[in-house]
């Protein structure tokens, strides 16, 4: 405490002089001496008592005037059970709020408790902000999948409160990592010297083996709520429920069950088998709330493929899928059936000749693509189909180093990309030895030519889609590289750059789809592309792009749909009243395209041009996981602040003594008139 | 504790020698037996000469004896003494503004003109007080000078005394008086009554027994009788430290009807033994209050 703080304090004791002021002000009835005054009965005199009434108000008043005189003075931090940083030295500070927005937040703060861990961190966030001051800089991150700026760092603390308030919780996957990234980002090149990232989160990103979060530089990391962390709660969810035909096939996804070891009587250690989540529970298929199949699930669930047969006379009915029992997140125990084939389709034409590995098997693309387990199905095409109609079936289209392609292909291919579909080509020597007529306009213009890298690999900084993995594409040595022709760069984005500048990956819009161009071929013998980490990266940023087309009818929540080339879009979510009850998803644009992330799981009605679409968002698998992601040791110190820490009231003691002086003033202008 | 000594205030009251004569000329005495000692009488005993006494009552046997000189005195059926008994505590003293002098002075002035009254007709006059500071009793005597030593006494009083703490001080007063005043002697008390603890009336009403007439004159300031103060007042007693707050206007019926009351228990106490109680206000003509109380004891011996 300082001395001033100390010496305003002592201010405090001025509330002595009210008191005397009320008895030097409080006169004495008139003493009289009277012999016979054991005759006069006592009485509480009618004027006494109303002088007493009165003062004891303005007395009230006067003494808490002044208290608050001193506490104001003091600038009174007290301490309260709201959430609130300590500022070193009094100084301003610059936060980066993380709030978490993703599925595992829907869980309850205490098991039998009403608040969810999204509402506490709100909560959290807005107590946060009643204890800021002129001078700090507030910025708010989500941390549901993909991480997203909410609020670039401003002053304007109604901004703030306003984005707090616009919050919902969604079905969203948990992306930790990236929304860190982010908040330190906003944080740079403010002048605060005090800079925080507050993490709002349950910490359950799906990888809890990953390293401990932590902050960067200058940026400290402070995770005031650690009621808020997931404590590995059990919890199954229905991630998809599709129909086909007379059937339904359910995916549920149960938290990780530990196994036991128990030692057995003959002394050796046996594992035990654990009851996980899943026991005792059922899957439903209702309808209009009447249950028409259910089957009951194994008892240690992590991951099953559950197919139900419906009776005959659903077709038109509206059926969910639901989880019997209860565990950690309601919310996810149920969710509509959809009635399309919803998994992404992807087609390579690859030469398993020529991209053959020593080790066997299928091409590395489609052991790549298995590998990822994408929720994609990948499907090799002897050739490029001649017809749309035969691509009509798949999402997305892998080309690798096809000597050109004849006009029948190219209109075929183009037609398709022009209603959403995802081409991926990638081109080598054969595509730069296409013969005569063949080629590979309209997908790409120009001519393309092969030759002599005089660099090595890409620049990694080029490629931030790819994150940390990109740095495995610095160093890939190629035989030679593509070199694209300048009218085919007109119109396109160059998503990554050979370390010379040269264009290592384009995307170019065509219609509703999108073509991918890489410079490279997959094949071995050209460069190892397909071995290094970065590839998986790739094709994964390829079958998202693909889904985000349109190529799947069912995407994750948080993921977006894309839409180039369509006018007109409209999204909207299908609510539990039915086909009628539609929730409008506002329409983001960005980079000149229009796109519509749905937030939560459920059925999607999209209209484009006019032509209606239904489409689903799924819970992400990765995210029914409820273990927490370690945390950097000091991120919880009561140093920084906490659910007991200093709040400056000042501006609520001054509104108080404002109301103060407000309520003497009354209380004078009354007994005036009183009298 | 020493209670503290209020003196009197004479106010209009003053010289009380010119005025108790001039009430008591205005007094008619009504005829009675002689209260003269004469012959065939019995001894009523010996006391100390005073000056003034009849020099023909000197006992000479007790001054050859004593080399004192002792008087002898005679009890006869006329014997009409008179014996005064005053108030002067505390709250004898008071005085309100309205009032020409204190309680205790308008008492002294009653009991100097019966004093005066009586002395004209011979009786013998005898004196004692409750409380006060400077007082002396005296013993009944009568012939020119015990005027002026009822008088003097009278005058060099000051109030004292809490007979609420002291709560012997009225028997210490009546006892020598009950033992001196025969069958026939006539003692007028003078107080306000106001202040006497209970057992005081359990002292002094006895006095009416044995053939003697006991007339108590309660003597009031006109402020006790009317509570004329408004509003909001605290009222402090000069005996018993009693403290009141009282708003008058909503307590002065009460008040004047406890007082009423406490007069009442008085009177009956008094009437009982044959006795009467005479009420007088400081404001009162002290000559008509003088006649009511030779009235009073006129209509008390009858």
């Amino acid at each position: 405490m300082s001395f001033a703080t100390a010496l305003a304090l002592f201010a405090a004791v001025l509330v002595a002089a009210p008191i005397a002021a009320h008895l030097l002000r409080r006169r004495r009835a008139d003493e009289k001496l009277f012999p016979p005054a054991a005759l006069v009965p006592a009485t509480p005199p009618t004027a006494r008592k109303r002088s007493s009434l009165e003062d004891r108000f303005l007395f009230g008043v006067r003494a808490l005037s002044i208290l608050a005189l001193a506490l104001l003075g003091a600038t009174p931090f007290v301490k309260c059970n709201r959430l609130s940083l300590t500022r070193q030295s009094g100084a301003s500070v610059a936060l980066a709020i993380i709030v978490d927005d993703s599925l595992s937040m829907r869980a309850k703060v205490t098991p039998d408790g009403d608040t969810t861990r999204f509402e506490r961190a709100k909560r959290g966030a807005k107590e946060l902000m009643a204890g800021l001051s002129a001078g700090d800089a507030v910025a708010i991150v989500m941390a549901g999948a993909p991480a997203r700026v909410a609020l670039a760092a401003t002053t304007d603390f109604g901004s703030v409160n306003a984005s707090i308030d616009s919050m919902e919780p969604s079905d969203r996957a948990t992306d930790l990592d990236a929304a860190m990234r982010m908040a330190a980002d906003l944080l740079k090149g403010l002048p605060q010297l005090d800079k925080r990232v507050v993490l709002l989160s349950d910490l359950a990103d799906g990888t809890p083996a990953q390293s401990a979060l932590t902050g960067s530089g200058d940026v400290t990391l402070w995770a005031p709520l650690p009621e808020l962390e997931a404590k590995g709660e059990s919890d199954c969810a229905v991630v998809r429920a599709e129909r086909a035909g007379d059937r339904v096939r359910v995916r549920v996804v149960c938290t990780p069950v530990l196994s036991v070891a128990k030692p057995s009587e003959s002394g050796v250690h046996t594992v035990a088998p654990v009851e996980g989540p899943s026991a005792g529970r059922s899957v439903e298929v209702r309808a209009a709330g009447r249950v028409l199949r259910s089957t009951q699930l194994s008892a240690s669930v992590q991951t099953d493929e559950v197919t139900l047969d419906l009776p005959g006379d659903t077709a038109n009915q509206t059926l969910t899928v639901a989880l019997t029992g209860k565990d950690a997140i309601a919310e996810d125990d149920q969710a509509p059936v959809s009635a399309l084939g919803a998994k992404l389709r992807v087609a390579l034409v690859v030469d398993p000749a020529a991209v053959h590995v020593e080790t066997g098997g299928a091409p590395p693309v489609e052991q790549a693509l298995s590998a990822l387990a994408l929720d994609a199905e990948s499907r090799p095409l002897p050739t490029v189909p001649d017809h749309a109609e035969e691509l009509s079936g798949y999402g997305a289209l892998l080309i690798d180093d096809a000597p050109g392609l004849t006009p029948e292909m190219r209109r075929a291919v183009s037609q398709w990309v022009e209603k959403g579909g995802v081409v991926f080509l990638t081109l080598g020597p054969k595509a730069a030895a296409a013969p005569l007529g063949a080629g590979f306009d309209p997908l790409l213009a120009g001519v393309m030519h092969w030759g002599e890298t005089p660099v090595p690999g890409i620049d990694p900084a080029s490629f931030p889609l790819l994150g940390g993995s990109a740095i495995t594409f610095a160093d890939l040595s190629p035989s030679g590289r593509m070199t694209l022709a300048p009218e085919t760069l007109q119109n396109a984005d160059v998503l990554a750059k050979w370390k010379d500048g040269a264009p290592f990956l384009i995307r170019r819009p065509l219609g509703r789809g999108a073509v991918l161009a890489l410079t490279l071929p997959l094949t071995t013998q050209e460069s190892d592309i397909a071995l290094r980490p970065a590839f998986l990266a790739l094709l994964d940023r390829f079958v998202r792009i693909a889904r985000a087309r349109g190529g799947a009818a069912r995407v994750d929540a948080g993921d977006a749909w894309t839409f180039d080339g369509v006018k007109e879009v409209k999204v909207a979510r299908v609510g539990s009243k039915g086909p009628n009850d539609l929730i409008p998803i506002p329409l983001t644009e960005l980079d000149q395209r229009l796109r519509a992330t749905p937030p939560v799981a459920g059925v999607y009605d999209l209209v484009l041009d006019g032509e209606h679409e239904t489409r689903v968002a799924t819970v992400p698998e990765r995210e029914i996981d409820l273990r927490p992601r370690a945390l950097v040791q000091n991120a919880r110190d009561s140093k920084l602040g906490g659910s007991a820490g200093q709040v400056d009231v000042s501006s609520q003691i001054a509104l108080a003594l404002l109301l103060l002086a407000t309520l003497e003033l009354g209380l004078r202008a009354y007994s005036k008139r009183a009298e | 504790m020493r209670s503290p000594v209020f003196p009197i205030e004479w106010g209009q009251l003053a010289p009380l020698r010119l005025r108790a004569r001039t009430v008591a000329e205005g007094v008619y005495a009504g005829p009675h037996r002689s209260v003269r000692k004469g012959a065939g009488v019995e001894f009523g005993g010996q006391r100390s000469y005073v000056p003034g006494d009849d020099l023909r009552f000197i006992d000479r046997r007790a001054l050859l004896r004593h080399d004192k000189l002792m008087v002898r005195e005679f009890e006869t059926e006329t014997d009409r003494a008179l014996w005064l008994c005053v108030d002067a505590t505390a709250s004898m003293a008071y005085k309100s503004d309205k009032a020409p002098g204190a309680k205790y002075a308008y008492a002294a002035l009653l009991a100097a003109a019966l004093s005066r009254v009586a002395l004209a007709t011979g009786d013998p006059v005898g004196l004692g007080f409750v409380g006060g500071d400077g007082v002396r009793p005296q013993s009944a005597s009568a012939g020119r000078e015990a005027f002026d030593r009822v008088v003097g006494t009278l005058e060099s009083a000051r109030a004292t005394g809490d007979a609420n703490v002291d709560a012997g001080a009225v028997e210490r007063a009546v006892a020598p008086i009950a033992r001196k005043a025969r069958r026939g002697s006539v003692i007028v008390f003078f107080s306000d009554l106001l202040d006497l603890p209970s057992v005081a009336r359990g002292d002094l009403v006895p006095l009416g027994t044995g053939g003697r007439t006991l007339i108590v004159v309660q003597v009031l300031d006109p402020a006790e009788v009317d509570l004329p103060f408004e509003g909001s007042v605290r009222l402090r007693s000069l005996e018993g430290d009693v403290v009141v707050e009282a708003d008058v206007d909503e307590v002065r019926e009460a008040y004047k009807e406890r007082l009423a009351e406490l007069t009442r228990r008085w009177t009956r106490d008094v009437e009982a033994q044959g006795g009467r109680l005479v009420r007088a206000v400081t404001t009162d003509d002290a000559t008509h209050i003088t006649r009511s109380i030779v009235r009073a004891i006129a209509e008390a011996h009858a």
